[in-house]
């Protein structure tokens, strides 16, 4: 068996995490943004970006840079903002426990595998 | 992958929404004040808000970096934004603080010293219901952006986490 300290799931979660701190960025921009006349909310189709991430990780391909896009069907405000309090903080709090799933995820993967160079003991 | 980049964004807002409220509490000091160094009543100041944006350097990495969004790319990039550089945080900053351009308002108050000949007074054109208004937008803006930087320091603590054993 070959030994593998870096599994395929942690491969996996550590593009997971990446892809959700983006994501929090995105959010974070967006509630500094909520004053700016003009500005447009950002955001990411997620699901596509793991679906991609996922496949370029199988193929051995590096990352590739998240795609932007902004949010449509959203109530502009006169001075063409379009930024939702309510959707922005909902946006932040699911980020957030997805972040925390993946790092627990991760902690206990690690743990696996300490368990696995232990196993003598 | 750079959490601290969340805290720059939330942080340029909070700086800027505090300075919004701080010029609010400005306007609202000088509500009756006839005497400015300028001359005149005083005028009311409102800031303006502007999305930050990168050093054309920056820009031009990151331009080459970010695809478009949609294959045949319909909708132009937002310069200001990068998931992968470690330019400029994609934040606000306040522009300029303008002066309002309304006339002053006349109150009719002879025994006043910067009364006129007509012995009317000009006051500065501030209501206090719109400073209120704009108040509550500042505190709450600031309200939501304090409350992102705590999601933030969260999700940092939780990254510490995965160290622990």
């Amino acid at each position: 068996m070959k030994l593998q300290v870096e599994t395929r799931l942690s491969d996996q979660l550590e593009r997971f995490l990446d892809l959700t701190v983006s994501a929090a960025k995105l959010t974070a921009a967006n509630m500094a943004n909520i004053d700016t006349p003009g500005y447009q909310t950002l955001g990411m189709d997620f699901a596509a970006e793991m679906g991609d991430a996922m496949a370029r990780m199988d193929a051995g391909a590096a990352a590739r840079p998240v795609h932007i896009q902004t949010v449509e069907g959203l109530i502009a405000r006169p001075d063409g903002n379009n930024v939702s309090m309510d959707r922005e903080g909902l946006q932040l709090a699911e980020e957030q426990l997805k972040f925390k799933t993946g790092a627990t995820l991760m902690r206990l993967e690690n743990q696996r595998v300490l368990d696995a160079i232990h196993a003598d003991k | 992958m750079n959490l601290f980049g969340l805290m720059e964004t939330s942080g340029s807002a909070m700086q800027a929404e505090r300075m919004r409220a701080e010029v609010v509490a400005a306007n609202m000091a000088n509500a009756e004040t006839t005497r400015t160094e300028s001359g005149g009543p005083y005028r009311r100041q409102h800031v303006v808000f502007a999305a930050n944006q990168g050093s054309s350097v920056f820009q031009n990495t990151l331009e080459g970096a970010v695809e478009p969004a949609i294959a045949g790319g319909g909708i132009p990039l937002p310069s200001a934004i990068s998931l992968t550089g470690n330019g400029a945080a994609p934040g606000v900053h306040i522009e300029q603080v303008v002066e309002d351009t309304a006339l002053p308002l006349k109150r009719y108050d002879p025994g006043h010293p910067d009364a006129g000949p007509d012995g009317y007074v000009a006051y500065p054109d501030i209501n206090p219901l719109t400073e209120m208004v704009d108040l509550m937008g500042a505190t709450r803006a600031y309200g939501l952006n304090s409350s992102a930087v705590q999601a933030e320091k969260a999700m940092i603590a939780s990254a510490l986490e995965i160290a622990k054993s």
